[in-house]
């Protein structure tokens, strides 16, 4: 892989975030938005309700990791729509860019761009609700890590999937993380969801790193249980996301759609 | 030979868009690819770039396996079409930034200048791409295909949205880098006069198979059947394309 074509591929994304207003909305605006209306729930929930101020503290670091699952998952698909859109797939394809550098491109600024929106949301939960995210990072850590792994992995099979059936399937981009939230566990246990759909939580690592996540906030410590689960369902989806966008792109060549997609 | 393509044939199920073509192209070769529509013209560009992956042949540039050796060879190659696009909402110097980077080109923004005025759109730099007529989205186009100063340009329908003059601008600065730095080119056009004055050789397709290499002359006198002084490719194209068409 060569430095200078990475770097290529996020001065693109980067000048297209500055110039796209749909990409900062997509970047703070939803995320700050979440955290608003969450952060009058929970106030509702605290002041009026009564509820404890660690189980209050859970829902807002779950809503804010979430956000940071969700664009993750979302900018990764975006980025190659935005090339489809921009019938840009022949300019850049008949250039040396491999597959795995555009995708190590798109990892590199989409973490950034995320990290933008999860700042901006943290620093509003900080100054409007008192809650303090930075603190619990250190324990977070190895949450973090598995969300962020598992939502390259669907980035990239949304990025597949688009790629073999092109625009038809561009809502996926914003969707396919909606459709594992029920079962991700975010804002409840495992053990509140009936039997039969516990088995499928359970193969999620999202699922895995928010009921981690809840142990640390309430006081429980790391969890290495939920952690290695984490790690091996991901490296499981991690192979299989890239076996088939590989296997797809070279379908793609030899199929004739990678001129056809614009 | 810098390209040499062997027996290239491309199947998509039922239907042949390429069978069995082959040619080779000189170091500081203009070589003109000409056909009606359907000829097959554009699927052999698309497999020399590494677009599309051939059913079978080879396709060999600058001594090494397209194959196995893409990177390598596109590094010094480049390509552009009027009929692709740039991000619309960049300006054209972001675009032009984004492809020196791919390339690796050095000082970029010395090489961006100088493209700039070459192709007469310096005025135009801060303007994004949205706002360009087609003639100067050609040009842009033109402009980021010299970027890398490829040993091999490919080039398709270049001058199509171009007025006459602009076209002719073109046209020398494509003599002139061949004159100055033997660059390689691959040309298609439906524009039979330019083909003419440009190219040294034709490679002429017809049902995706060559049925004639040769200069313009030459092409003229095989595919007409007989004696002539001077090239003529217009009636040569639409003698096939009738043809083609019965």
């Amino acid at each position: 892989m060569k430095s200078h074509r990475i770097i290529a591929v996020i001065v693109r994304h980067a000048y297209e975030a500055r110039r796209n207003a749909d990409r900062i909305t997509d970047m703070v605006y939803w995320p700050v938005l979440d955290i608003l209306m969450w952060g009058f729930f929970t106030t509702y929930l605290g002041r009026g309700v009564g509820m404890r101020p660690d189980v209050i503290n859970v829902l807002l670091g779950a809503t804010i990791l979430w956000g940071m699952f969700y664009s993750f998952q979302r900018d990764m698909a975006v980025g190659f729509l935005d090339e489809l859109w921009s019938r840009n797939l022949l300019n850049l394809f008949s250039t040396p860019l491999t597959i795995n550098e555009y995708v190590t491109g798109l990892i590199c600024i989409n973490l950034a761009k995320t990290m933008v929106g999860v700042g901006a949301a943290s620093l509003l939960a900080w100054s409007a609700y008192h809650f303090n995210i930075f603190p619990w990072i250190p324990a977070l850590v190895p949450y973090l890590l598995n969300l962020v792994l598992f939502a390259f992995a669907l980035g990239i099979l949304t990025t597949g999937l688009i790629f073999r059936y092109t625009t038809r399937v561009q809502g996926l981009a914003w969707s396919f993380a909606g459709l594992l939230a029920p079962v991700s566990c975010v804002l409840y246990p495992l053990k509140s969801l009936p039997g039969w759909l516990r088995a499928i939580a359970w193969m999620l690592p999202t699922t895995h790193s928010f009921e981690g996540m809840r142990q640390a906030m309430v006081g429980g410590g790391f969890s290495p249980y939920h952690f290695w689960w984490g790690i091996g369902l991901n490296a499981i989806y991690f192979a299989l996301a890239i076996g088939i966008f590989k296997l797809v792109f070279e379908a793609a060549r030899t199929r004739g759609l990678l001129v056809k997609l614009e | 030979m810098l390209v040499q393509v062997e027996n290239l044939i491309k199947r998509f199920g039922d239907f042949t868009a390429v069978d069995g073509v082959s040619f080779g192209i000189k170091r500081g070769e203009i070589m003109g690819m000409l056909g009606p529509n359907g000829a097959g013209k554009t699927t052999t560009l698309q497999m020399i770039l590494g677009l599309i992956t051939p059913t079978a042949g080879e396709i060999r540039i600058f001594g090494k396996s397209m194959a196995t050796h893409r990177e390598e060879i596109l590094d010094r190659m480049n390509f552009t079409s009027p009929y692709v696009a740039f991000p619309y909402r960049m300006t054209v110097q972001e675009n032009l930034t984004v492809f020196a980077r791919m390339y690796g080109v050095r000082e970029p923004q010395r090489r961006i200048d100088e493209m700039l005025e070459r192709f007469d759109i310096a005025r135009l730099r801060d303007k994004p791409i949205a706002r360009l007529s087609s003639g100067e989205n050609t040009r842009v186009g033109l402009a980021k295909a010299m970027l890398n100063d490829p040993d091999l340009l490919l080039l398709d329908e270049p001058t199509a949205y171009l007025d006459p003059d602009i076209a002719y601008q073109v046209k020398e600065a494509l003599l002139e880098a061949r004159s100055d730095r033997g660059m390689t080119i691959l040309y298609t056009s439906h524009n039979m006069s330019e083909v003419e004055r440009l190219c040294d050789r034709i490679v002429f397709l017809n049902h995706g198979r060559v049925i004639a290499i040769g200069s313009p002359i030459e092409i003229t006198q095989a595919i007409l059947n007989e004696e002539r002084e001077a090239p003529a490719l217009e009636e040569v194209f639409l003698r096939v394309a009738r043809e083609a068409r019965e």
